[in-house]
């Protein structure tokens, strides 16, 4: 019977078997992480250190592109001024280089407030190059920066003051606090109210609006969260590198490899950037020695899968087994009046 | 004195760039679509306009004649094949394209005409100038400017007076009634970007025989086309000319500042643009 005045109790499940299954291994394999300088030899740990970069990289990337409907491609711009920032308050300021990791993710969020101030105001296609350009500016104001050592690049110096177990082991802790800032607070935030909002402001930010999402200031606050989680990424990989360059810092190719990753793997999706940072990282192992020829299957990949699988590999898997291993999915399992 | 150089020789590299950013303006402003491997298209025509000479002995007007046509078959096959594909509202599947396509092309550039820089032999027309006082004016740049100014009064006047231009604004303005119309939008953007191209085959030329070009320089002139479109205002074909003008001659003046300072002048005076007048100088806001 139906009535208006019944009670009527909907729950909604949110949570999956495959959900608590993934979240046991994720966990697992953040401990593996922390531990890696008692089990893993220093190529591991370099490669390792790598990939957790690619993942944080790519899942600001999805953040960002996936949600917030703001494609860049001057990613750069943040993991490269937050990695000299932090080579400058480590190297000519002489604060700890582990501490120096967290603070300098205030260049990046002071470097996106005004570029998205700027920016928001152009749509779509010139947003991304709009990007690029600010990304340019950082490369060549760095170049000219004598601070910095200008066009030479710095090197890490402080950091033989830590023997190599040491370094590792305070990169590891660096690489799984970074993974669970950027992946799991993306989790967290899609599970939350903020994720109701995000998502529906992914499938159509038009009807979102109108739903009383505040789109343009979730669109500013995702671009904020994309810049920090972006340096951070930065800061760490070029703390591993012990060295930085303008050119390394800035170049094109950060942007690549998210752009790569983020669409193979599956576009607004969390295991999609991990599918596909796993794919990127093998696919440069195996097929990296081929240089120019491995990019250009690398280029027509993307290319392919923009025109032909815009969903990439975890929206085709999702088709055949529906398992999510991060779900944000609400379920309403019994909301029948009785 | 070197203001005055600096300002000349500013708006004869403003041809230069108003030739790449003429295509753009077409795509960009007026088909709304993107293409991030613009610059890798007109290096790979001036690399085929290199391999063109060694092969045939041929001088740049004949030249012209063989790139221009590759060029727009270029474009046309690029539309059909991948641009018509992914029209749409969204923005986002343009640009994973083309940057794929961008990145594929530099590398398969660099496999073939490897990483060296090269130039187009001009048959010792790179070098004439004429002295005016103490100023020197490049034979050649000035044809640039020449070339470029004839070739965006022609594209504005084709927009603008011809039926082909109203079919392609129609398109741009609404695809859906262009097409109630009896225009076919596909075919329409089809040709519009094999025009598009196709001055590129003069960009290409042209820049091939000033400086040099390597695999690697595509997506800075993609940048500096972007930023001159931008400049101009969205939409207009003189736009994009005059912000081509303001970017070559912030250029020039800056490398007078400072040698490290050149292309930077460029960029900063772009952002200066969007805060200032976001829609550009000639654009409607």
């Amino acid at each position: 019977m139906t009535g208006f005045e019944s009670t009527v109790r909907a729950q909604v499940r949110s949570q999956t078997k495959s959900g608590i299954a993934a979240m046991i291994i994720g966990i697992a394999l953040l401990v593996a992480l922390v531990a890696m300088p008692w089990w893993a030899s220093q190529g591991t740990i370099r490669s390792v250190v790598e990939l957790c970069c690619y993942i944080a990289i790519a899942q600001m990337w999805n953040l960002l592109a996936g949600y917030g409907g703001l494609v860049s491609v001057g990613q750069q711009a943040f993991s490269g001024v937050a990695a000299y920032a932090m080579f400058a308050l480590a190297q000519n300021l002489g604060i700890n280089p582990f501490f120096a990791v967290p603070l300098c993710l205030i260049a990046p969020v002071l470097l996106a407030v005004p570029t998205y101030g700027l920016l928001h105001r152009l749509d779509g296609p010139y947003f991304a190059i709009g990007t690029w350009v600010v990304a340019e500016v950082m490369r060549l104001l760095t170049s000219n920066f004598s601070y910095v050592n200008a066009g030479a690049g710095m090197s890490l110096r402080v950091m033989t003051q830590y023997s190599a177990h040491e370094r590792a082991i305070g990169v590891s802790i660096l690489c799984a606090l970074m993974l669970l800032i950027t992946v799991g607070g993306t989790y967290w935030l899609l599970r939350s109210r903020y994720g109701l909002a995000l998502t529906a402001m992914r499938d159509n930010p038009v009807s979102a609006a109108s739903q009383g999402v505040n789109v343009s200031r979730l669109r500013f606050l995702l671009f904020i969260a994309g810049a920090a989680g972006t340096g951070l990424a930065g800061a760490i990989y070029f703390m591993a590198q012990l060295r930085i360059t303008p050119e390394a810092a800035y170049g094109p190719q950060w942007a690549t490899v998210a752009i790569f990753i983020v669409m193979i793997g599956g576009l607004g999706s969390i295991e999609g950037v991990l599918v596909g940072s796993i794919i990127y990282f093998f696919a440069d192992r195996w097929f990296g020695e081929y240089g120019a020829t491995y990019l250009i299957v690398l280029g027509i990949l993307t290319l392919i899968v923009a025109l032909f699988a815009r969903q990439g590999i975890w929206g085709l898997m999702s088709k055949v087994v529906d398992a999510p291993w991060f779900p944000t999915r609400r379920v309403l399992v019994s909301g029948e009046s009785r | 004195m070197q203001w005055l150089d600096g300002f000349i020789q500013g708006i004869l590299l403003g041809g230069l760039y108003a030739q790449y950013a003429l295509g753009m303006a077409l795509m960009f402003g007026v088909m709304r679509i993107v293409n991030i491997s613009h610059g890798d298209l007109m290096i790979l025509l001036a690399l085929i306009g290199v391999s063109l000479v060694a092969s045939l002995h041929v001088g740049p007007f004949v030249l012209v004649l063989l790139l221009v046509p590759i060029a727009a078959a270029i474009g046309y096959v690029l539309q059909r094949a991948v641009l018509n594909r992914v029209v749409s509202q969204d923005p986002l599947p343009s640009i994973i394209a083309t940057f794929g396509l961008s990145i594929a092309l530099q590398n398969a550039m660099q496999q073939i005409w490897s990483a060296d820089t090269r130039s187009i032999p001009g048959g010792g027309i790179e070098q004439a100038s004429w002295q005016i006082g103490p100023i020197f004016i490049g034979v050649l740049p000035v044809i640039v400017l020449v070339v470029a100014t004839v070739l965006t009064g022609g594209l504005d006047a084709l927009l603008r007076y011809t039926r082909f231009g109203r079919a392609l604004r129609a398109s741009a303005a609404d695809v859906e009634a262009a097409a109630l119309t009896g225009i076919n939008p596909k075919a329409v953007y089809a040709w519009a970007t094999a025009i598009s191209v196709g001055i590129l085959g003069f960009a290409a030329l042209f820049q091939g025989l000033r400086s040099t070009v390597a695999p690697s320089d595509g997506p800075a002139q993609l940048i500096y086309a972007f930023e001159a479109v931008i400049i101009g205002g969205m939409g207009s074909i003189w736009g994009a000319f005059l912000g081509s003008m303001v970017l070559g001659v912030s250029q020039a003046i800056g490398f007078r500042i400072n040698p490290g300072f050149g292309i930077l002048a460029g960029h900063l005076v772009f952002l200066c643009v969007l805060i200032v007048r976001p829609q550009g100088i000639f654009g409607r806001s």
